[in-house]
Order: C-alpha cells, then structure tokens, then sequence
C-alpha cells in the first residue's frame, strides 16, 4: 500500500515534469504543424544557466531560476527568428522545419559539449530532496512534491493565459488558422515569437527539475523525446493533451520501475506511443488533421 | 475631385511563373460601394489579398487615404482596411463572441470595443442569440455573417468582401447584401468582389470587371447591368 502510493505520487510528479516540456511542444506544433526537435535544447540552456548561476552568484534559486527561464526563453525565440522564421517565409513545407530543428538541437547540444564539456554536473543542494511522510500513509521525497506543486503553478499560469488574456485567444485563433489571424490585425510574427518564449520558459522549468533528478549534461535534451511521446499519446496540438499524456506516461514508467522493473521503463513508454499510433493516431484530445490550405 | 480612398495603381502580382494580376488599376471613394466581377481565376482574390499584404505586390502601388498602404497586414488593418475572406474562415473552435473579439485585436479601447459590439449584434442578431456557441456550429449563412462582423470588429474605413455569396441560397444572398447596404449607410466604404455579377451590380455604385489578371471594363453598376458584353459574359445564366 504504502509503495504503491509512493509510486503514484512519484509517477504523477515525473509526469508533471514531462507536461511542461510537452506542452511547450504542443504550443508550438498547434501553431507552426511541426516537431521541434530543439525543444530539448532549451530545456539544456535552463539548466545550464540555472546552474552557473548557482555556482558563480551563490546559492539563490529564485535568482537562478527567474534567470533560467527568461535566458531559455530568449535562447528559443532567438532560435526561431534565427533557423525557423527565414524558411517559413518561404515555403508552406512543414517538413524543413522539422529537419532545421532536428539541426538546431544538434548545434545546442554541441555547444554545450565545447563550452561547458560532456561531463554531468549536479546542481548545488538548493532544491530540498530530503525524505517527507505523508500523514503518516507513504514517504515520498520533497523534490517529488516540489516539482508537482511548481509544475501545476506553471501549467495554471499557462491555462489562464491560453483562456483569459487578449494573446491567448489569439493564439488560439493562430491554432486553428494562422493567415486568417493575420488577417485580424495580429502580428504573426510577434505571436510565433510568443509562443516561443512561453515554450522556451516551461521548457527551462523542466529543465532545472530534471538536472536535479539526473544531473545535467548536454544530451540531457534527449528526455524530451517521452516529452513528445507524452504529447503524441494525448493529441499533439492540444494542451490538455499534452498534460494528461504526460501524466499518463510518468504513471506508466514509476509503476513499471516499481512493481515490474526499472529496466522496462523505457519498452513501456514506446509501447504507448506505439498503440497511441495503431489505435488512435490522433491522440487521446487530438482533432482529426483538418485541411490547412 | 477629391482624392479617392483607395487607389490601386498598375498593380502586377505573380505566383511564381504564373502571372496572376496585369497592371491594375482601379479606385475606391469614400462612402461608395464598388465590386470587381470576374470569373473564376480572373485575379479577383489576388487584388484583394495584394491589398491586404497577404500575396506579395510585385509592382505598381496601392494608396490607401493618401499614403502607401504597408505590406504587412496587420499594419494594413491597422490603417483602417480589413477583409472577409473567401470561404468565410472563421475560427471554428472559438466562440461567436470570442470571433468577434479576435476582430477587434489592433484595438485597446474597451468601452468603443464593446460599443461597437453592440452594433454588430444590432446588425445580426442571429449572433447575438448564439454568442456563447462555437461557431463552427454555424450555419453558412451565419458564419458569412460573423465573418462581416468580425471584420468590422476593427472598425475598417474600407470593408473589402470576397465573395460572400459563395455557397449560399438566394435569399440568403439577399439578406446578406441588404445588409452591407446599411452598413455602407453608416459610413463603411465597401470593395465587393464577386462571381455573381447581378447582385453585385445591383448593390454597388460603380463596377469593374475584371479578366484573367486585367480590368477590361468599368463603369457605374447600372450601366454594367445592362452593357451587352457583361450580360453576355457574365449574366447570361441568369437572365430570365
Ligand atoms: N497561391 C497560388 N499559387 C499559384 N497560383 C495561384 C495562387 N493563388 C491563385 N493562383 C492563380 O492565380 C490566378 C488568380 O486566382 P484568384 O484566386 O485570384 O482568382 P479568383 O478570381 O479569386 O477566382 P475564384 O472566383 O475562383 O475565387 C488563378 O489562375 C490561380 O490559379
Ligand atoms: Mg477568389
């Protein structure tokens, strides 16, 4: 009794870990209709910064992290204006975004192989990690709980931003129809550059949670593919999506490592996307791929 | 004469080698009501998406109250100028209301925004009644109506409409060209473009007729409706 609800909380945290990735990925695919595959790179540039940050100007996280976020938000932006807006301009071809961002993560991850070097770096102790009993039922550890409670502070700003504010319709209108919102008065640029930045951010947040679980280094990006199985499983292009998927998956993998064995973990999550794709291609919330002229 | 409105001049568009638009030239004055009639692939989407930004102008200029309209649209609604576009396309998964609030975009003042909303609902009523609905749960004739709406949501000087009777019954038609009337009454100057020529003529002050990228003929709409070459061409199926 007592592991299996210390599996489902830690599985509900990892999940709630992979939604901020996934969503920014979803955000971005809702809009442009490709993968972005550099996606795992911004999460890198988080943790980076996050890092050197603690290192060089002492142990404040909230420093660290606000500089985290806003860096990796840039740094995604900057990638888009740099490697995606100029291709498409010109062309309707989703499929060249897809392969520059396939380039753009690998330009990332090499850049922090050169400057910062391949080795795994554990944050400074700031992020709590110390065992915590609940109500005396399981005992869990306070980064599980931390990074919950942080993912579903950062995911209800999403939300609310989505649903109430003046760019999020916008953006929602962009979704569905990305000239016609043009047409609106919307500069399309600036809501591209938007949607960046707000993926770049959560991205970052994943980022300095997941160096904390396995340290960081430079192919540490590369997690943001169960990021994007998450995504798949519950529709890509649909926030909702992407957070249930996510839970799904973290669910999924803590169960397997817990009860079954932690070897698994990984077969099961591509077992997923694999009967995602056979039984329901478009995801759990996915909409049937409408024509996008 | 005062200088008119809208002024296209010379304007050549192409899509790679295809040459779409041949150096038109037309205008707009302020308060008129004007349509382009054209068949299909005549260019009638490409002068107005040229207009908007949406399709790059290679050539000739477009003045808009005096000055160079800009390429970007956004820039261009924010000049006073917004289009209904072809097939409606409206945002489907997005409220009647919150289609008509994404028309207002450009705007920050909430008390005209909300004035002006009124006035919209005043206009169509039937999207009043469905405010809260997804409006892809429209019928056609309704979702043409949004999407005037919502292009009038920016409080355009000049209102450009591409064909919108496209898909829809006559009596629609009608109701939908009714009321473009009254909204040119209350000082929108209104661009038509149109395959159905006779409604067109019928409503508008002046016409053009636009063939296969070039303006052929133009003239007040009550002469057009009875020139031999446009009934010939273009209101022959009709004629009774
Ligand atoms: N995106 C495009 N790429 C290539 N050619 C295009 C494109 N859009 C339009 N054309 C071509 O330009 C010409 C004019 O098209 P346009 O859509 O402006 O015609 P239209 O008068 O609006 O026709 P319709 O009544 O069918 O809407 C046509 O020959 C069309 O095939
Ligand atoms: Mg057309």
């Amino acid at each position: 009794m007592g592991t299996l609800a210390q599996q489902l909380i830690n599985g509900i945290s990892l999940g709630s870990v992979y939604a901020l990735i996934a969503v920014g990925y979803s955000l971005v695919y809702s809009i442009l209709l490709f993968s972005n595959f550099a996606h795992g790179g911004f999460l890198v540039i988080g943790g980076y910064i996050c890092y050197y940050t603690l290192t060089v100007l002492g142990n404040n996280i909230w420093v660290a992290g606000g500089l985290s976020l806003l860096g990796a938000g840039i740094a995604a932006v900057l990638t888009e204006r740099i490697a995606y807006k100029p291709i498409r301009e010109r062309t309707n071809i989703t499929l060249y975004l897809l392969i520059a961002s396939l380039g753009m993560s690998i330009v990332i991850e090499n850049i922090f192989v050169i400057v910062a070097g391949g080795r795994f770096r554990a944050l400074p102790p700031v992020i709590p990690t110390n065992p915590v009993h609940l109500f005396g039922l399981t005992t869990t550890s306070a980064f599980d709980l931390l990074s919950l409670v942080v993912a579903f502070v950062f995911l209800t700003g999403l939300q609310l931003f989505i649903v109430k504010s003046k760019w999020g319709l916008a953006i929602r209108a962009a979704a569905f129809d990305l000239k016609t919102a043009g047409l609106m008065g919307i500069n399309v640029n600036l809501l591209i550059s938007i949607v960046f930045f707000v993926a770049g951010m959560l991205a970052a947040v994943g980022g300095i949670f997941l160096s904390v679980r396995y340290t960081l280094y430079p192919q540490l990006g590369g997690i943001t593919i169960k990021a994007f199985v998450a995504a798949v499983v519950g529709g890509l292009g649909s926030l909702p999506g992407a957070v249930v998927g996510s839970l799904i998956l973290g669910l999924a993998e803590m169960l397997t490592a817990g009860f079954i064995s932690s070897q698994l973990r990984d077969l099961v999550v591509f077992s997923l996307l694999v009967i995602t794709l056979l039984v329901k291609p478009t995801g759990l919330f996915g909409k049937k791929p409408t024509e996008k002229v | 004469m005062a200088e008119p409105l809208l002024s296209v001049q010379n304007l050549s568009v192409t899509y790679g080698v295809i040459r779409a638009l041949h150096g038109v030239s037309m205008e707009v004055r302020e308060g008129e009501i004007v349509c382009v009639i054209g068949a299909n692939g005549a260019g009638k989407s490409t002068l107005l998406n040229a207009v908007m930004g949406v399709v790059r102008r290679e050539s000739g200029e477009v003045i808009f109250d005096g000055k160079p309209l800009p390429r970007r649209s956004y820039q261009v609604v924010a000049q006073g100028v917004s289009l209904v576009p072809e097939g409606r396309r409206i945002f489907s998964p997005l409220t009647v209301h919150e289609n008509l609030m994404i028309g207002a975009f450009p705007r920050k003042d909430m008390r005209q925004i909300e004035e002006d909303l009124e006035w919209v609902y005043g206009l169509f009523p039937r999207l009043q009644e469905r405010k809260d609905q997804y409006a892809g749960t429209l019928s056609g004739g309704e979702q043409q109506m949004l999407a005037i709406g919502r292009a009038l949501m920016s409080r355009p000087r000049l209102l450009l409409l591409d064909e919108p009777s496209l898909g829809l019954a006559p009596i629609l038609i009608r109701d939908i060209f009714k009321e473009l009337k009254r909204i040119n009454g209350e000082g929108v100057t209104i661009l038509l473009v149109e395959q159905n020529a006779r409604q067109a003529l019928m409503l508008s002050n002046r016409g053009y007729v636009l063939q296969t990228g070039r303006i052929v003929l133009q003239g007040r709409s009550q002469d057009l409706l009875v020139n031999p070459d446009v009934t010939a061409a273009y209101l022959g199926k009709l004629k009774k």
